[in-house]
């Protein structure tokens, strides 16, 4: 067994120095044991995934000042730029971050892009094409976006059941838009609408017992 | 459908998951070396049937609203090889995986276990019944005369799923929401007018002395903290050593300590020499559970441990020496584990947890609270020990097993210990790469006559590479 002179302990493993003070070991007559703990090679480097960060932010820093500089004229077109970039990194971060919960993940992207679509129609000066088309239809197909993915991925109900309950309420909110005549033509809210309680009677009738549960699990205080 | 079954996280998992960061997974090892290589093929049958006796073990942790809770999943749990550093993270939030893993190394075998499923003290149940089975199996391979009745521990298997927090320390009145909010406005109508009353006393106070307040603060205690740079890659530094447990025992005994608070008191004295100006007039804090079980009958393989914060302020005008730092340290500790103080300590903790107002906020400001109060709590300690005490297996099962050793994922560099026949290990963790306070402990130890053998796990990338620094 290898032993260190200056802290006078015997050193299991393949060491050269002691792990303690790093001086050099001093060989002994027997072969030392094998040292219990596997050299495990480094996960990952902290200081290499914060340069490709900053190298990714940098870049599209420059992108959209060239495109600025070169190709856009109008403040109007900057905006339809930084929008775009702004749900970009919106939706890839909400997927990296619920990656795990497909479900979850799309109950997250219905309201954020929703309310994203609200606000660049507000700062277009408010034509209520997001009341009117978007945020129904940014509904509509993410109810049947989740129908399909859970049959896709193989989910369990319980582990869907009450994130399809609240897309389908959230897909009821197109109502307060015609109450409050928010919308140039009433279709496709009437669409969100009705879809939605269809789904909301269907899961009424065959999965009741499921929400139930789910609910009680979930907010038990 | 099968229904599945849950329950509530007890009280002292919610501090874990709320203070688990990147570097600080909150898992800790149970780890025995046995007498060959391990057998993956027999481990994975005893694990199966060691799981049996357990069905908490086959949990895993989800989100609620305003809780987290454990459920019952059917995962099953699958030998592995060492291939991750040790105490590497178990829980990550939205993904369904059991809340423990067995690994396996050359002649050793390893639990690791999330905090948040169970303490020290339940986790080594498991690890002695896996052991068993282990052995056992190990045994019906080759002819043997080994008697099987004795060889399994005798443990009563009843109650193990029960929350003993909630069975010892929780007034009927927190029962049920409803009464639990009618008692605490009973009580916050009684609290205003206590309220009152102090402010009227402390305002009058102030204007008396107002002086006294300021030395006070002149005087508050500043709490040593080791910092250092932190591994590249956020893996836990394990230096691990070996000795005999009689030595170590004789000395603590010369000094009239505890085997716990004679080696508390020596890493005290390692962190003043390596650090001189702690001398000068600065307190180490140090953190120490305590296994409740010794004090409250339970078999409750869940978590039931209270902690214990013992302190030393060195004086520049006094002398030091170990002695008067054992003796400190035994007072606090047994001021500390008096009936009394205990339960007023968990009775406070567990009324924080069933108060109807902390009942209804959502989850994650709860868990950004518990994060608060965490952070401030660290900086009230300057290290951590746990002395998992003496493991005792059926004598049949323990001439198969050459020794143990526990270790936890680490905020700061702390210690455990555990010790098993002659044997003693002690495991020090931290997050750092800096080695000086525990060269100057392991120094400390083998200038007092104990021979020590140390392993260590690799850090950096030139150690790795089996190059010289």
């Amino acid at each position: 067994m290898n032993y260190c002179q200056a802290c006078k302990v015997s050193v299991n493993g393949d060491w050269l120095n002691c792990p303690l003070c790093h001086q050099p070991l001093e060989k002994g007559s027997e072969p030392p044991l094998p040292n219990p703990y596997p050299d495990i090679p480094l996960r990952f480097n902290k200081k290499q995934v914060m340069r490709i960060l900053t190298i990714i932010s940098l870049a599209t820093i420059s992108i959209s000042l060239i495109i600025e500089l070169f190709f856009l004229h109008s403040p109007k077109g900057l905006n339809i730029v930084s929008f775009g970039i702004v749900s970009m990194w919106l939706v890839v971060l909400i997927i990296i971050r619920k990656r795990r919960n497909i479900a979850k993940s799309i109950v997250y992207l219905i309201i954020s892009l929703s309310l994203l679509s609200i606000y660049w129609d507000y700062v277009e000066g408010w034509s209520a094409w997001s009341t009117t088309h978007a945020v129904p239809m940014i509904c509509i197909f993410a109810l049947i976006a989740m129908y399909i993915a859970v049959r896709l991925v193989k989910v369990e109900v319980e582990d869907y059941i009450v994130y399809l309950l609240c897309a389908a309420m959230i897909g009821l909110i197109p109502a307060v838009f015609l109450f409050f005549d928010w919308v140039t033509t009433p279709l496709p809210a009437w669409l969100s609408i009705g879809f939605s309680t269809v789904m909301l009677i269907v899961t009424f009738i065959f999965y009741r017992g499921e929400v139930l549960r789910e609910l009680e699990k979930r907010m038990m205080v | 459908m099968k229904r599945k079954n849950w329950v509530r996280l007890d009280n002292a998992s919610n501090i874990f998951l709320a203070a688990m960061t990147d570097f600080d997974t909150k898992v800790f090892r149970l780890s025995a070396a046995m007498e060959e290589s391990v057998d993956p093929k027999l481990l994975q049958e005893a694990l199966e049937h060691t799981l049996e006796a357990y069905p908490l073990y086959r949990s895993v942790l989800r989100r609620g609203v305003f809780w987290y809770y454990l459920e019952e999943s059917d995962l099953k749990p699958q030998v592995l090889l060492d291939e991750q550093p040790p105490c590497s993270q178990l829980y990550h939030f939205d993904r369904k995986e059991l809340l423990f893993r067995v690994v396996y190394y050359q002649n050793r075998i390893h639990l690791e276990v999330f905090h948040a499923l169970s303490d020290g003290t339940g986790a080594l149940w498991f690890f002695e019944d896996l052991l068993s089975e282990y052995v056992l199996l190990q045994q019906a391979q080759a002819p043997s005369d080994i008697n099987k009745e004795n060889s399994r521990l005798e443990r009563t298997r009843e109650n193990a799923n029960v929350d003993s927090f909630i069975q010892y320390f929780r007034h009927k009145g927190q029962r049920n929401y409803t009464d639990a909010a009618q008692s605490a406005i009973r009580k916050l109508a009684g609290a205003s007018k206590t309220v009152g009353k102090f402010a009227l006393r402390y305002g009058k106070k102030f204007i008396q002395n107002e002086p006294t307040s300021l030395e006070n603060k002149k005087k508050k205690k500043k709490v040593y903290q080791i910092k250092g740079k932190r591994t590249i890659d956020n893996r836990t530094h394990v230096v691990e050593l070996n000795m005999p447990v009689q030595s170590v025992l004789t000395l603590a005994h010369e000094q009239q300590a505890s085997l716990t608070t004679y080696l508390t008191a020596l890493f005290i004295e390692a962190i003043r020499k390596t650090n001189p100006a702690v001398q000068d007039g600065m307190t180490i804090a140090v953190s120490v559970p305590v296994n409740l079980r010794q004090f409250y009958y339970s078999n409750s393989a869940r978590n039931f441990f209270s902690t214990t914060r013992l302190e030393y302020t060195y004086d520049p005008a006094e002398e030091i020496n170990l002695a008067a730092i054992c003796k400190t340290l035994k007072e606090q500790l047994q001021q500390q584990l008096s009936q009394n103080s205990l339960e007023t300590r968990l009775n406070k903790l567990i009324s924080y947890e069933f108060n109807p107002f902390t009942r209804v906020i959502i989850r994650p400001i709860k868990d950004g609270l518990l994060k608060v109060i965490n952070y401030f709590n660290n900086r009230g300690l300057t290290f951590a020990m746990s002395n998992l005490g003496k493991v005792q297996l059926p004598q049949t099962i323990d001439e198969k097993v050459h020794q143990v050793y526990f270790q936890t994922s680490a905020v700061r560099p702390q210690f455990c210990v555990v010790s098993h026949r002659d044997h003693l290990s002690i495991c020090l963790n931290s997050p750092f790469i800096d080695t000086t306070l525990y060269k100057q402990f392991v120094r400390d130890l083998t200038a007092l006559g104990v021979p020590v053998t140390i392993s260590a796990n690799k850090i950096a990338g030139p150690e790795l590479r089996g190059e010289e620094e």
